[in-house]
């Protein structure tokens, strides 16, 4: 079968995960690292990678996987073998579909803490801001098949900043996978884990809402019985302030008087009723002739459109991964069969 | 050279060929289509941007009123507009067909491709406003199932409390009701919302209590294929494309989700003149010595949650794991 190449292009690497959208789909998929292939650099080092589709059949690429090209230490030898080879390293998934689930930690959850907010003990190799699944979690269970950013990302653990989790059972296991950060469809509902009673409530989500909303979108609630403040349910506020800090956007909802939101207890599950979510209602466009403040005019946010593109190549980060190390020059190709 | 003799039989004397056509091709697969059918359609209008808005007028308050006979007007509201944006998007498939698949191999490939390109562009537009449905909208977990699952699998409760929230935020019914006739094993059908899940769960469905399948309701006149059962309020369409995300209940089960809604709850918009267009490209324009010719299918399409009041969901899981 002939193969055409169907796109290529090249990036500096900053040593994290990279998505290369691929509009014509691949079959096959190359990087080279052009920054370290004339170098003797330590073990390990990759200056190339190799991905084969679905096509290849059984020989097709296992999920963040792939053929590894390595520098032997200090010298110009190459070995070759896979990423998923000992030492293991990350390497290629290919995501066609939403929501996108990226490479797969083989490594589980260790413990969640219950403070404010959570840290989970995870050996991982996920990058800064990067967004997870969590299913299948003991001792926290309720916050299974929720999604969350992380950050303060370290090899052995992360914080969950939208999670203050004083009130959970703190976890003793768990899984995760890294899913797109955008869902299929944008703007998207988000998972809400705090709301204060205000005279403009509070509301904190687990992830960082200001890369999904604006101030000055109206957002519908989902707020479920087992979750206390019941009031707020089926309520339409409107978005007067974000903080991408905490995680958390202010609403023109009075919530003085509502009941006390709280997670449901770990002894109600699984018989609970989750989650509290919020979902996008539009926007009521206003112009201020005094201050010329406009809200409703945000096309970048507020209206509906397509989220995560797919298909694309999540390339791994890492001096041992496709994508390289800080600095790095990757190189990269898709090719397609022509039939 | 010696000459067989014997009676000449089919082992000695095979056809010449092997195979024939059978009179007409076998059917393309093609799944239920469920996720269009029920929402608005709008067109947006060519030259003015890609962004149409869709505006609703909120209702007034009803608070207050009476006029006290004291001359003092009663204070004036303003209306509240709510505008719902969405971004028209552009998809398009192609297929290039050698000049020797005609000359040596098939016939009328134009009109099988193209009808496989008509049948692209359905399903396409119908994955795309199921995307919709399952990256924005709230939906709620299934719970009090027999599977000690979060969510658990579907029950009647977890229907009723769907309806609980529509009629309380006054959405309205999408489907007229079917009156119910004299005929055993039948009963009417109340108006409904609609429901549209994956054909993982059809041995869930219909063993939720009250379930009301499809060959139990009083006419099967005007159905749709993809109508499977009514369950309290809503009617359940199924398709093995509906939503569904893998391993991700608290047991690392496979969760489905039911988006539930009533009339105007999300929209459809389609760019006048670029509705489904459909092409040819002849084999002097693709190729430079006129071997390839190129067919090729594309559609413009803008989609929105128009009300979040009138549309909500419920995640579940199965009874056996899929």
């Amino acid at each position: 079968m002939p193969f055409t190449i169907t796109t290529g292009g090249s990036f500096t690497s900053t040593g994290v995960g990279v998505k290369i959208l691929l509009p014509s789909s691949a079959d096959y998929f190359q990087t080279w690292n052009i920054t370290q292939l004339p170098l003797a650099p330590a073990t390990g080092v990759v200056v190339r990678a190799e991905w084969f589709g679905p096509k290849f059949g059984l020989g097709q690429t296992a999920k963040n996987d792939g053929i590894r090209w390595k520098k032997t230490n200090s010298v110009n030898a190459i070995e070759v073998d896979t990423f998923g080879t000992t030492t293991a390293s990350d390497g290629f998934t290919y995501v066609s579909i939403n929501p996108t689930i990226e490479n797969q930690s083989t490594n589980p959850i260790t413990a969640i803490t219950n403070a404010s907010p959570a840290v989970v003990t995870h050996t991982q190799t996920y990058s800064e801001g990067d967004i997870l699944q969590f299913y299948g979690t003991t001792g926290m269970l309720q916050i299974a098949g929720m999604n969350f950013q992380i950050s303060s990302v370290s090899g052995s653990g992360y914080t969950l900043t939208g999670l203050r989790a004083a009130t959970l059972a703190a976890g003793t296991a768990g899984y995760t996978r890294r899913i797109s950060k955008y869902l299929a469809v944008d703007p998207q509902y988000l998972y809400v884990t705090e709301i204060t009673k205000a005279t403009s409530a509070v509301v904190r989500t687990s992830v960082d809402p200001t890369a999904y909303y604006v101030v000055g979108m109206k957002i519908h609630f989902s707020i479920p019985y087992s979750f206390g403040m019941t009031e707020m349910d089926q309520l339409t506020g409107t978005i007067t302030a974000m903080n991408a800090t905490n995680y958390t956007m202010t609403v023109d909802i009075d919530s003085t008087a509502f009941s006390t939101f709280a997670f449901p207890l770990t002894t109600s599950s699984p018989t609970a009723t989750l989650f509290a979510t919020v979902a996008p209602a539009g926007a009521s466009t206003r112009r201020d002739p005094n201050t010329f403040v406009e809200t409703g005019y945000n096309f970048q946010y507020q209206a509906f459109k397509s989220g995560q593109f797919t298909p694309y190549m999540y390339l791994a980060g890492g001096a041992q991964s496709p994508a390289g190390a800080a600095s790095d020059i990757i190189n990269w190709q898709a090719y397609k069969f022509e039939n | 050279m010696s000459f067989p003799t014997g009676i000449t039989n089919i082992n000695n004397m095979a056809p010449e060929l092997p195979v024939q056509a059978a009179e007409d091709l076998l059917s393309t697969p093609q799944f239920n289509l469920i996720h269009s059918f029920g929402v608005d359609l709008h067109h947006a209008e060519t030259y003015i941007g890609k962004t149409t808005r869709m505006s609703r007028f909120e209702r007034l308050s009803t608070d207050g009123g009476q006029l006290d006979g004291s001359g003092i007007d009663p204070a004036s509201e303003v209306p509240v507009r709510t505008d719902i944006d969405a971004t028209m998007e552009i998809y398009a498939k192609s297929i290039v067909t050698n000049e020797q698949v005609v000359l040596f191999q098939n016939s009328k490939t134009l009109t099988k491709f193209t009808a496989l390109l008509g049948q692209w562009l359905r399903e396409k537009e119908d994955l795309l406003m199921r995307d919709l449905f399952s990256s924005s909208v709230s939906y709620i977990n299934c719970t009090g199932g027999i599977n000690g699952d979060q969510p658990s699998n579907i029950t009647l409760n977890n229907v009723n409390n769907i309806e609980s929230i529509l009629l309380g935020n006054d959405a309205r019914t999408m489907l007229t009701d079917i009156e119910a006739e004299n005929k055993f094993g039948t009963s009417g059908v109340r108006d409904s919302f609609i429901a549209l899940f994956n054909t993982n769960m059809t041995a869930d469905i219909q063993n939720v209590q009250g379930v009301l399948l499809k060959k139990d309701y009083p006419s099967q006149a005007g159905l749709r294929p993809e109508d499977y059962a009514q369950i309290s309020r809503f009617r359940f369409f199924v398709s093995s494309k509906a939503a569904k995300i893998p391993n991700i209940s608290m047991l690392g089960r496979t969760v489905y989700t039911i988006p539930m809604y009533g009339l105007e709850a999300a929209a459809k918009i389609e760019q006048n003149n670029y509705t489904a267009v459909i092409g040819y490209r002849p084999p002097w324009v693709v190729s430079s010595v006129g071997q390839n010719s190129q067919l090729y299918a594309k559609f413009a399409i803008a989609r929105a949650i128009t009300n979040q009041n009138w549309i909500s969901g419920l995640n579940v899981t199965t009874i056996q794991p899929t």
